[in-house]
């Protein structure tokens, strides 16, 4: 299972210090954040001068729409306050998906980073479940528990899962040998030595496996709802593009992006502040 | 499934102590198995007790059952070709079209600074999203899906790609210019072959997203297809095939990550650990 170890895509790198690099003026400074700044407004504009440039024929001018009629839907969904309700349904089978995922991740975690045996059982269901995607059980779930809450709070809790259980793994099974030996020269119990060496060295692993199941949470809300649920924003959207509303899809993804972003955000400064006090490389995991 | 014979690479350590007992050397895969077998063997016994709903569950006996159908039918083997071929052609339009930007955005660092925060939140949001719209414009054809499975899968590609160029070497990099080597020869001697476990890495991701693509697409709208095929027998209730067709889908993903991973440690067995 060690190699199973759950990234957001992306291998860190350490790229090699520029010894070599030229005395930073202004300009040096400011041009990643202009460049980055800039592509996006180009987008943008692009996007939005693109009926204007281009003739479309009526029948595709139906699946376009412009950033300023999103910003225009966006804004009126929130003066009109018609998103809250949809966006409450959604972030509740969220909450509660993602609270059952940490309450069966960490203890099964901490048992299967303490136990061999334990780990070589249950790590073929583990390797299975995370390979499928979990979208495969949707139709399943809807068959047993119905079009409401339930069958979404399953997706997200299998989506939520995995990386919470795989890093508790890792990182209860990279925790300091050497003090759980000191742990238990002075007579401590399994269960402490689970509370005072292997959870306080995991948490930094766990809080990162929480950034993961954040974002395949909101995915797994998203899908659950396009697909079996009868409330929520996802189904807000469904509707919206079997009526051709394409302004109102591109609302809801941006709202659902955003939040994203926001909670990964969020919980990748918890990360940050909770490794300030380790040495660099366990921070930098 | 490989099971039993991949963890003999990952462990060399073991191997290489002699005179291991048989069951002491196997310890872990054997375990594996045994709980395997446990699970199904539980499965099929709670119905000896319990009575078993056919509309509501179904047991491992009956499901091998409904897989021996579709096979014999055609059934399963059409339905996995129909949704194979988008899955090949939107896989590869995402490997050629996400290596080439996620190359050229790792090696000019002012292209890297434009597209970054960009495709930071293409990747951050959650495009499934959008597969109503592309289905109600492309259809729920082979183009549909093929541009669905593309839009989930390009992003680790182009992201795996450009960490991957800024990990190269800058060391190699002042040697083939010195020995003056060109632009091109940069690209095709150096980054290129630096880069490739970045790319297989990535692909690992990818594949697991490419079939998220082939499910939402053929479960919002489709005639045919091994994830149409699910929603189908969901609502017949016609269990014992879904739960077939479920497995064959698990089996699908747990070859091609696990055959990606096998790959990855036999081509690149530097990078194993990291």
């Amino acid at each position: 299972m060690s190699e199973l170890q759950a990234t957001d895509g992306t291998i860190p790198a350490t790229a090699p210090a520029d010894d070599f690099a030229p005395p930073k003026n202004l300009w040096r400074q400011l041009e990643p954040t202009m460049l980055g700044v800039g592509s996006m407004v180009v987008l943008l504009v692009v996007w939005e001068l693109f009926p204007l440039l281009v003739p479309m024929k009526p029948g595709t001018k139906l699946f376009f729409t412009t950033p300023s009629q999103i910003a225009g839907t966006l804004w009126t969904m929130f003066a009109t306050g018609s998103i809250w309700r949809p966006l409450g349904v959604s972030a509740t089978g969220f909450a509660v998906g993602l609270v059952f995922a940490i309450v069966v991740a960490l203890p099964l975690g901490v048992v299967l980073g303490r136990s061999k045996s334990a780990n070589a059982m249950i790590d073929p269901f583990i390797t299975a479940f995370n390979a499928t995607p979990r979208l495969v059980f949707l139709p399943l779930l809807i068959l047993w528990f119905g079009l409401g809450m339930w069958s979404k709070v399953v997706i997200v809790f299998i989506g939520a899962l995995f990386p919470l259980l795989i890093n508790t793994y890792e990182g209860v099974r990279n925790a300091d040998k050497v003090l759980i030996n000191v742990v238990r020269s002075f007579g401590a119990k399994e269960w402490d030595i689970a509370r005072l060496v292997v959870l306080p060295n995991s948490l930094p692993y766990i809080v990162a496996g929480l950034r993961l199941a954040i974002g395949r949470a909101v995915l797994g809300v998203v899908v659950a709802e396009f697909f079996g649920s009868e409330d929520g924003l996802g189904v807000v959207m469904v509707r919206a593009s079997g009526s051709y509303q394409v302004d109102v899809v591109f609302s809801g993804l941006i709202v659902f992006a955003a939040l994203s972003l926001i909670m990964t955000g969020l919980v990748q400064l918890l990360e940050i502040r909770l490794s300030r006090w380790r040495p660099q490389h366990v921070s930098e995991f | 499934m490989t099971d039993e014979t991949l963890p003999r690479t990952a462990q060399p350590i073991e191997e290489a102590v002699p005179r291991q007992a048989f069951i002491e050397r196997y310890r872990k895969p054997l375990l594996g198995v045994l709980a395997v077998l446990l699970f199904f063997i539980a499965w099929q016994a709670v119905f000896l007790v319990v009575p078993l709903n056919t509309l509501f569950l179904s047991k491992p006996t009956l499901i091998m059952l409904g897989l021996w159908d579709l096979i014999v039918t055609g059934e399963l083997f059409h339905d996995l070709v129909v949704s194979g071929q988008p899955f090949v052609y939107g896989f590869t339009a995402a490997v050629v079209v996400g290596v080439t930007i996620g190359i050229v955005m790792g090696w000019r660092a002012r292209v890297g600074y434009a597209l970054d925060p960009l495709m930071t939140v293409f990747y951050a949001s959650p495009l499934v999203a959008l597969a109503p719209l592309v289905v109600v414009f492309f259809g729920v054809g082979v183009s549909g899906k093929a541009i669905i499975i593309f839009t989930l899968a390009v992003f680790p590609f182009i992201f795996n790609a450009a960490v991957g160029v800024r990990a190269v070497d800058r060391l190699l990099i002042n040697v083939v210019r010195s020995l003056g080597g060109t632009e091109k020869d940069l690209y095709f001697k150096l980054i290129v072959p630096s880069v490739l476990p970045y790319i297989v890495a990535g692909a690992r991701i990818a594949v697991g997203r490419a079939l998220v693509g082939v499910l939402v697409g053929e479960f919002f709208a489709a005639s045919e297809g091994i994830g149409y095929a699910i929603a189908k027998f969901g609502d017949l209730f016609a269990l014992d095939k879904m739960f077939a067709c479920i497995f064959v889908i698990m089996v699908i993903a747990l070859i091609l990550t696990e055959g990606i991973r096998w790959a990855e440690r036999a081509a690149f067995p530097w990078r194993v650990g990291q």
